[in-house]
This record gives structure tokens, C-alpha cells and sequence, in this order.
């Protein structure tokens, strides 16, 4: 009698544990059908070139200054975060017993977990009250700076990774330092490297909160120079979807189908990479 | 030979840059709020206005407002997260592990935004029309529910910001539980005990890492602003039930950064939110990581 009872227990838990997993991934179907139903059909040729459409009115209308402003966003973050990231990354794994790098690490570890709007109000006391203007250089630091730990941390995991014997043998060729950690040593650890890089990408061209502090983002011009407003898809998403306008929605929504399909891209790419250097 | 000494110099003059960004974040918080602490004291926290022409501001509803929506979210998140946790390292077979394992990074990955215009337009109408109105229909005596809900309120905010952390919180709890000896586990086993009773020794074995990632998910949810400020309603008040609408201290300073320049005491005001959230986000996230830092040395 007293087994059966323990028996019944354990079945309902189990079953408690199973339904409860299954709902937790619910949303993230949801989300991608919601996505994909909503917007797919606004997506053409000219929806990511052209400029938005008038609130009100015929005409398709695009995310193309939008589109344009993320490229350049990302890829400035991309090469500032990129460089700061990786050496620091270095130093952190082949340098761990210093006191820099246990300081280091502990800070770009509370620094994934910061606010993003923090480093917006940052960046805007640093690079737009003095201009007095908003401006693309403070998004693109704002956003290489919430992408900098994430770099750094996964650089540190890919060149932890490297087998002792294998930097044994770099370093008794002879070579320099910085040839053996960053031409023989760093093929070791590209795909670590690589999936760090894709990691940031994928951040940086998601990320609005540090953006709304930034960049302003309201123009209908695709770009203007470093030193002026510049619109990014993320921001856009945000404002036309808090719009009063039927038609701005619309365009959220496609926007939104854009970036979902950045960021699915890279997430399987990234997977590609893990799975190569596993087999 | 000189490539040899400066390269270790070069390694060190780029790590020093994340002290540098810490340290800049941190003096750009306290320069900018100092004139609101000089003016308004500790009052600035434990007053509720929002007064631009008369310059009065106090962020106590913004506080309240994060500390709901944030309990609303690790109190829903938890369990399932748990759930998740043990069903992808226990229960499921292996195919089906690596399929749940992804599904979860990607959530994790997925950009606020995008879950923000999925909270505004899919998920708070079908909370108001299947959660929050009967709740509130059947259940309005009590105090928690006694708002007549609209679709976005600090309900909504806490349901989507469940949604958004559970991935991560996950994620920590089944790298701990896989990471249970094998020994305990045969142990638990031979001792007669059913699955769910091993189940549930285990998750006591790793109790640090759920407080842990129950704190780190904290963190995130406290510190979270576009998929927040979507959903969450946006007006000052001070909130009465989990079915009004609100603020959070992220979403207030989204909102009303861009009209700040034009009062004096506004952008002191919001980075005095800032330097708060900070603080507060600071300490929760330290109590997490040194709870993962203790389960590491223990093993």
C-alpha cells in the first residue's frame, strides 16, 4: 500500500516536471510563428530598401535607413569590441594568475549582467552632451561596450580550451609571443574565436535600449556622417510598434521578420561551428 | 626580443579598458545624480511624484513597480526553469535533450525587442481576455487583483519577463544538476527510491546553483527595458494591484529621457534611477556569482 502511494507520487511528479518543461518552450513557438505570420509578407526586394512610409497614406514604404544604420552600428562595434575583446580575452586566459586578470574577469562578468540602459546613460554623458547632438559614433560605443564582456569571456573560454602540450610545442618553436598566441595558437582556438565574434554580432544587432539613449533614430535619411542621428532596426521595431499608426505596425512587424532572421541565421551558423569542431 | 616584453604590456593596457568602462559607468552615474541627492536627500527614493514644471521628483512607484514586476517574473520563471532544467538532464531521451538545449539557447539569444512586440500585441490581449479578466472578475476582493486590468500592465510586464528568463535561469540549474557525481546519484538509486524522489534529493544537493541562478535571473529581469517598457503601461502612479498599470525604473528612464534636456532637475533625477537600479542590480548579481563561485570551489 505504502509502495503504491510512492509509486502514484512519482508518476505525477514526473508528469508535473514534463508539462511544466513542455510550456516553458511554448513561447518561443509562439514567437516565431507570430513573427513569421505577421510580418513575412511585408518582406520584399523594396520593403529593405526604401524609407518608411508616411504614417498615413498609400505607398509600401521600407526599413532601409534603418537596415543601413545597423549595418554600420554593428560593424563599428564590431571592430572595437572585436579588438578590446579579444586581447583582453587573452590576457585573461594566459595571463589568469595576475591580479589585473582576476580583476578583469570579475568586472566582465558583473558587466554581462549590467543594464543595458546604464551604458546608454553613459555613453550619452560621454559622446552626445558634448555635441549636443545625437549621434551614430555614441550608439556604435554604446553597443561595443554591451558586447565587450560577452567577446572577451568567450575569447578567454577558446584559448583556455587549447591543449597545455599544444602551447608547449607553440612556444618551443621559438617564435615571439605574439607570434605563437596569435598565428599558431590562435588557429587552435579559431572556431572558440569565431563563434565569440558571432556571439557580439548577434547582440549588437538586437540590442535598443542603449540606442534610444544614443542615436535618436527618427530620420528618414539613410546616413549622415559618425556625428549624426542614424536610425537601426531594433529602434525602429520599438518606435513604430508604440506608434499610434495601423501602418507603422505593419512595418514593425516586418522589421521585426528581418532581424528574427539575422539572428536565426547566425544562432545555426554558430551551431554549424560548434558541431565541426566536435566531430 | 622587445616584441616579447611589450606584447604582456599590450595584453594588460586592453584588459585594464573593462576597469576603465566599470569605473567611467560608475562616476558618470554619481556625477549626474548628485544634484537630486543634494537637493532632495534619500526623499528622492521614498516619495512618489513625477512633477516636471514644478521640477518634483520621487521614484518610489518606479521601485515598487520593478520590485513587482521582477517578483512576478522569478515566481513564475522558477518552477518552470527548474522544470526545464531537470526534464532536458534527466528525463528526456538524448535526441530529444539536444533539440530542448537549443530551443533554450536561441530564447536566450533572442533580442528584447522582438519579445516586446510579441508581449504588446499577442500576449497581453490574450492575458487580459483569459487570465486577468476572470481573476479579476472572480477573485477581484482580493486585494492583488483588485484593479480592472487593461492588456498592458505590471502583470503583463511580469509574465513576458518570466518568459524571457527562464532560458537562462535553465540553463545554470542543468549545468549543476549534469554536474551531480554520478556516484549520488547510483547511491539515491540503490536505496530504493523512486525517480521523482531522486529528483528531488538531487535538486536539494544543488540548492546554491538554483539560488543562484534564481539571482542572476533577478538581475536580468530588474535591469530588462524595451520588452518591459512595451507592456507595462507607463504612467506614474503609485500601484495598487498587480493588475495596474506602472512603471519600472528602466522603462521610466526610457520613457522620459527624451523630454529630460528641457527641465533641470529631470536627467539628475534619471540618473539617480540609474545609480539605484545599479546598486541594487550590483548586489544581486555579486550574491549570485558568489553562490555559482561556492558550488565550484565546493566541487
Amino acid at each position: 500500500m505504502r509502495l503504491n502511494r510512492r509509486k502514484i507520487i512519482d508518476k505525477i511528479m514526473l508528469g508535473i516536471i514534463s508539462i511544466l518543461a513542455i510550456a516553458s518552450a511554448i513561447p518561443i513557438f509562439a514567437i516565431l510563428v507570430n513573427v513569421y505570420s505577421e510580418g513575412a509578407k511585408y518582406i520584399t526586394l523594396n520593403f529593405l530598401i526604401d524609407l518608411p512610409p508616411p504614417p498615413i497614406g498609400d505607398g509600401g514604404g521600407g526599413i532601409g535607413p534603418a537596415l543601413v544604420g545597423s549595418l554600420i552600428l554593428v560593424l563599428l562595434a564590431l571592430v572595437i569590441a572585436g579588438v578590446i575583446g579579444f586581447f583582453t580575452g587573452l590576457y585573461l586566459s594566459e595571463f589568469s594568475h595576475t591580479k589585473l586578470a582576476q580583476y578583469a574577469q570579475m568586472f566582465l562578468q558583473i558587466m554581462v549582467e549590467f543594464p543595458t540602459i546604464i551604458i546608454g546613460l553613459f555613453a550619452y554623458m560621454v559622446l552626445v552632451a558634448p555635441l549636443k547632438r545625437f549621434n551614430a559614433m555614441a550608439g556604435a560605443i554604446a553597443l561595443s561596450i554591451v558586447i565587450i564582456p560577452y567577446i572577451a569571456l568567450n575569447v578567454r573560454e577558446a584559448y583556455k580550451s587549447i591543449p597545455y602540450t599544444l602551447k608547449e610545442a607553440a612556444f618551443s618553436l621559438g617564435v615571439s609571443a605574439p607570434v605563437a598566441y596569435l598565428r599558431i595558437l590562435l588557429n587552435a582556438a579559431r572556431h572558440g574565436v569565431l563563434t565569440a565574434l558571432l556571439v557580439g554580432i548577434a547582440r549588437a544587432a538586437g540590442e535598443t535600449a542603449p540606442l534610444l539613449l544614443t542615436i535618436l533614430g527618427t530620420t528618414f535619411t539613410y546616413f549622415g556622417g559618425l556625428d549624426q542621428p542614424i536610425n537601426a532596426i531594433p529602434l525602429l521595431i520599438y518606435n513604430f510598434a508604440l506608434s499610434p499608426y495601423e501602418k507603422w505596425h505593419q512595418v514593425a512587424w516586418g522589421a521585426a521578420a528581418v532581424l528574427l532572421t539575422i539572428i536565426l541565421a547566425i544562432f545555426v551558423i554558430s551551431r554549424l561551428i560548434v558541431r565541426e569542431v566536435k566531430t | 626580443m622587445s616584441a616579447q616584453k611589450i606584447f604582456p604590456i599590450l595584453l594588460a593596457f586592453f584588459a585594464t579598458t573593462s576597469l576603465l568602462i566599470v569605473t567611467g559607468i560608475v562616476i558618470s552615474l554619481v556625477v549626474n545624480s548628485y544634484p537630486i541627492f543634494l537637493r532632495d536627500g534619500l526623499s528622492f527614493i521614498f516619495r512618489s511624484a513625477w512633477n516636471p514644471v514644478r521640477e518634483d521628483y520621487g521614484i518610489l512607484p518606479a521601485l515598487l513597480g520593478t520590485l513587482i514586476v521582477s517578483a512576478i517574473a522569478i515566481s513564475i520563471a522558477l518552477p518552470l526553469a527548474i522544470s526545464l532544467a531537470v526534464f532536458s538532464a534527466e528525463l528526456a531521451p538524448k535526441s530529444i535533450k539536444r533539440i530542448i538545449n537549443s530551443v533554450s539557447d536561441l530564447m536566450a539569444g533572442l533580442p528584447s525587442v522582438i519579445y516586446g512586440l510579441w508581449g504588446l500585441y499577442v500576449l497581453a490581449p490574450a492575458l487580459n481576455q483569459y487570465v486577468m479578466t476572470p481573476l479579476h472578475q472572480y477573485l477581484g476582493f482580493v486585494p492583488l487583483f483588485s484593479t480592472k486590468p487593461i492588456p498592458t500592465n505590471l502583470f503583463t510586464a511580469g509574465v513576458l519577463l518570466a518568459i524571457m528568463i527562464i532560458p537562462f535561469a535553465s540553463s545554470i540549474i542543468r549545468e549543476a544538476y549534469s554536474a551531480v557525481p554520478h556516484h549520488l546519484k547510483e547511491a539515491a538509486y540503490s536505496l530504493g527510491m523512486t525517480r521523482w524522489e531522486v529528483i528531488r534529493t538531487l535538486l536539494g544537493y544543488i540548492r546554491s546553483s538554483i539560488l543562484a541562478g534564481a539571482f542572476l535571473a533577478l538581475g536580468r529581469a530588474m535591469g530588462e527595458t524595451v520588452a518591459v517598457a512595451m507592456v507595462v503601461g507607463n504612467t506614474l502612479t503609485f500601484p495598487r494591484s498587480l493588475f495596474d498599470i506602472g512603471y519600472t525604473i528602466p522603462s521610466l528612464i526610457a520613457n522620459q529621457f527624451p523630454n529630460a534636456e528641457a527641465y533641470s532637475y529631470m536627467m539628475p533625477a534619471l540618473y539617480g534611477g540609474a545609480l539605484i537600479l545599479f546598486i541594487a542590480g550590483l548586489i544581486i548579481n555579486l550574491a549570485g556569482l558568489y553562490w555559482i563561485r561556492r558550488v565550484m570551489v565546493k566541487s
